[in-house]
């Protein structure tokens, strides 16, 4: 029961400032959804994977505690393998999740109907 | 054939259970041999890890179905520079209820190859090839009975263009009125389960094996953990692990069993792109049937599913450049290159770990054919008329004209790719030559009496198409020898 909260308190912020940043219209509602998509398939992932991501989002959170959102965005563009695969899943669910829910979701976020309200 | 989800036998007051064969999986391998023994008189129980989704009841290629039929949400990696972005069914009938349903029989000089090399005893091209036959019949393989979908006429149209080799590739499915929009997929839930079913095999769904119990060179049950969390054991005379590719290596080395298990894994690695049309071209929720086969077997061309969500993840190494294109996704496909590779990956069981560690390492040969295959996918696209093409790796230049195809050769790179494959095969090849196979020629582990394999992990490599034919008429082959061989011990 303990790596549930845990897992969304790493992930979830570092979701959220990518998808702000990605996505800069995008709904705050859309996004916290979107985010909160993200945190439950990571709790699915295969345990190893799991795992890595963990330490991953870990080091990510601290560093996101420490610094500003844009330095958090600016090393999710990074190249390094495993770090850039961490955010690379990030993206991955999330612009699944929010394309396959509302498909006619403008490439900043927005919508021309602001069918996301 | 009666459709109908068969009645859960285990109750909660059970905590063992005993049957003449335990088959673990109810896929492409585990199906026909559930059925097979069970029409033979065995007393069969078929254990499924997923549960059992009614076909229609879950959109086709949607986040839902990653949920509901797919390990870990369709999220699954296979470790290496690069990673490979694999997928694997877990639901009762496996990947036959979530795969493109496209058929290929294995060809005959692959068959040829894998008896030779690998030397599988009585393996002849002709008697696979007549099983696939029956195959076939069984699970109502047909082409369209009507015309194709657009994103499959563009493939067809840009090979025309190019004068490359093209064909329809046929597929397990009915078609009610003749309508092709009203495709019914005949996975192993409409065929093979219900065969099982109807001759007294019982059918376990939401049931994982944790391992076999060994002794000496016999295992004697199955420890199980139900949908509950309850531990339980069934015990047999004979098993059969029909796990696919990843899970049955990884049960036979929680077992105990490790030569030869796990280190061989084929896939077809893919890459992929996005083509943008003048007109609206997609289907949210189906592949094209044709497939582009001038460079087979190294190298094949098709369609992928191309709904929003699926197109974002075609964009998204792009972002920046390419994003805007999700715009007019309905006017857009996504279409792969596969490659028939020569690198090879592992399986590992990691004590402690509930699921095994994949590893997969490419090959320079490999890397230079993703990037031809990816050029070469990218002039067909022209040639069926795309304005824009979009291929999905890191630092991609949109390619308008011929003209850019070099610099989409220069730029491409396979570390900054999206490799995924979703063939996967080989991790216990069969055949005699001990250096390379786990099995028999007819699936039984080396050193075991009564451990058999009967799915995709068999194959002694890639065959270079769509591998369910093969694995299904491999199967079938295997479970009649060992009907023939083992009746009267039962």
């Amino acid at each position: 029961m303990q790596r549930a909260p845990s897992l969304h308190f790493l992930v979830h912020p570092t979701a959220l400032s990518i998808l702000r940043s990605d996505l800069p219209k995008v709904s705050a509602d859309v996004a916290e959804q979107a985010a909160n998509f993200t945190v439950r398939r990571i709790r699915t992932l295969p345990s190893h994977m799991r795992i890595g991501v963990t330490m991953i989002a870990a080091a990510v959170r601290l560093i996101g505690g420490i610094s500003p959102e844009q330095f958090v965005v600016r090393i999710s563009h990074t190249h390094l393998p495993l770090i850039s695969e961490y955010f690379r899943l990030i993206r991955s669910l999330s612009y699944a999740f929010i394309w396959e829910t509302w498909p006619d979701t403008r490439h900043d976020g927005s919508t021309s109907d602001g069918s996301h309200l | 054939m009666n459709p109908t989800q068969p009645t859960q036998f285990w109750t909660e007051a059970d905590s063992s259970s005993s049957c003449d064969v335990l088959v673990i999986g109810s896929g492409a391998g585990g199906a026909p041999t559930a059925a097979l023994l069970a029409e033979a008189g065995f007393d069969v129980i078929v254990v499924e890890e997923g549960k059992w989704v009614e076909q229609g009841s879950v959109a086709p290629f949607s986040l839902e179905q990653m949920d509901q039929q797919y390990r870990s949400g369709g999220v699954t990696v296979a470790l290496g520079l690069p990673s490979i972005a694999y997928t694997e069914g877990r639901c009762a009938g496996g990947g036959t209820e979530v795969n493109s349903g496209l058929y290929r029989r294995p060809p005959g000089e692959v068959i040829e190859r894998w008896r030779d090399r690998w030397q599988i005893n009585e393996l002849d091209p002709d008697s696979l090839l007549s099983i696939a036959t029956e195959v076939e019949q069984a699970i109502h393989v047909t082409p369209l009975p009507g015309p194709a979908s657009k994103p499959s006429e563009l493939l067809r149209r840009g090979a025309e263009s190019l004068g490359w080799q093209f064909d329809e590739s046929p597929r397990w499915m009915k078609y009610p009125n003749n309508d092709v929009r009203q495709g019914q997929r005949q996975s192993m839930t409409r065929t093979y389960l219900p065969r099982a079913a109807q001759s007294g095999a019982r059918i376990l769904t939401n049931c994982r094996v944790n391992k076999l119990h060994m002794k000496n060179t016999s295992a004697t049950s199955a420890e199980v953990t139900l949908g509950t969390g309850k531990t339980a054991r069934i015990s047999f005379k004979y098993v059969f692990v029909c796990g696919g590719a990843i899970q049955t290596p990884a049960i036979l080395q929680r077992s105990g069993l490790h030569k030869n298990i796990g280190n061989s894994l084929a896939v077809h690695p893919t890459v992929k792109l996005a083509a943008r049309f003048s007109e609206a071209i997609n289907i949210p929720d189906d592949v094209p049937v044709h497939q582009v086969k001038e460079f087979a077997p190294d190298l094949s061309f098709g369609g992928s599913a191309s709904h929003a969500g699926l197109m974002a993840l075609a964009l998204l190494d792009q972002w920046s450049q390419f994003g805007s294109a999700i715009e007019q996704w309905r006017n857009m496909a996504i279409y792969y290159a596969a490659i028939t590779s020569v690198g090879r990956g592992r399986v590992i069981s990691v004590p402690g770990l509930k699921d095994p560690i994949v590893t997969y390492r490419l090959t320079r040969r490999d890397r230079e054919l993703l990037r031809s295959g990816l050029s070469r996918l990218s002039l067909l696209m022209l040639e069926a008329g795309a304005t824009e093409v979009f291929p999905s790796f890191r630092d991609a230049p949109i390619v308008r004209g011929r003209n850019d195809l070099t610099q989409l050769q220069n730029s491409f790179n396979a570390m900054k790719a999206s490799v995924m494959s979703v063939h996967l095969c080989s991790t216990v090849a069969m055949g005699e030559n001990r250096a390379l196979c786990g099995a028999d020629s007819f699936g039984k582990i080396h050193d075991t009496h009564n451990v058999y394999v009967n799915d995709a992990s068999l194959l002694p490599d890639a065959p270079g198409v769509n591998p369910q034919a093969s694995v299904m008429a491999i199967a079938i082959r295997n479970i009649r020898h060992f009907i023939s061989h083992e009746k009267r011990n039962v």
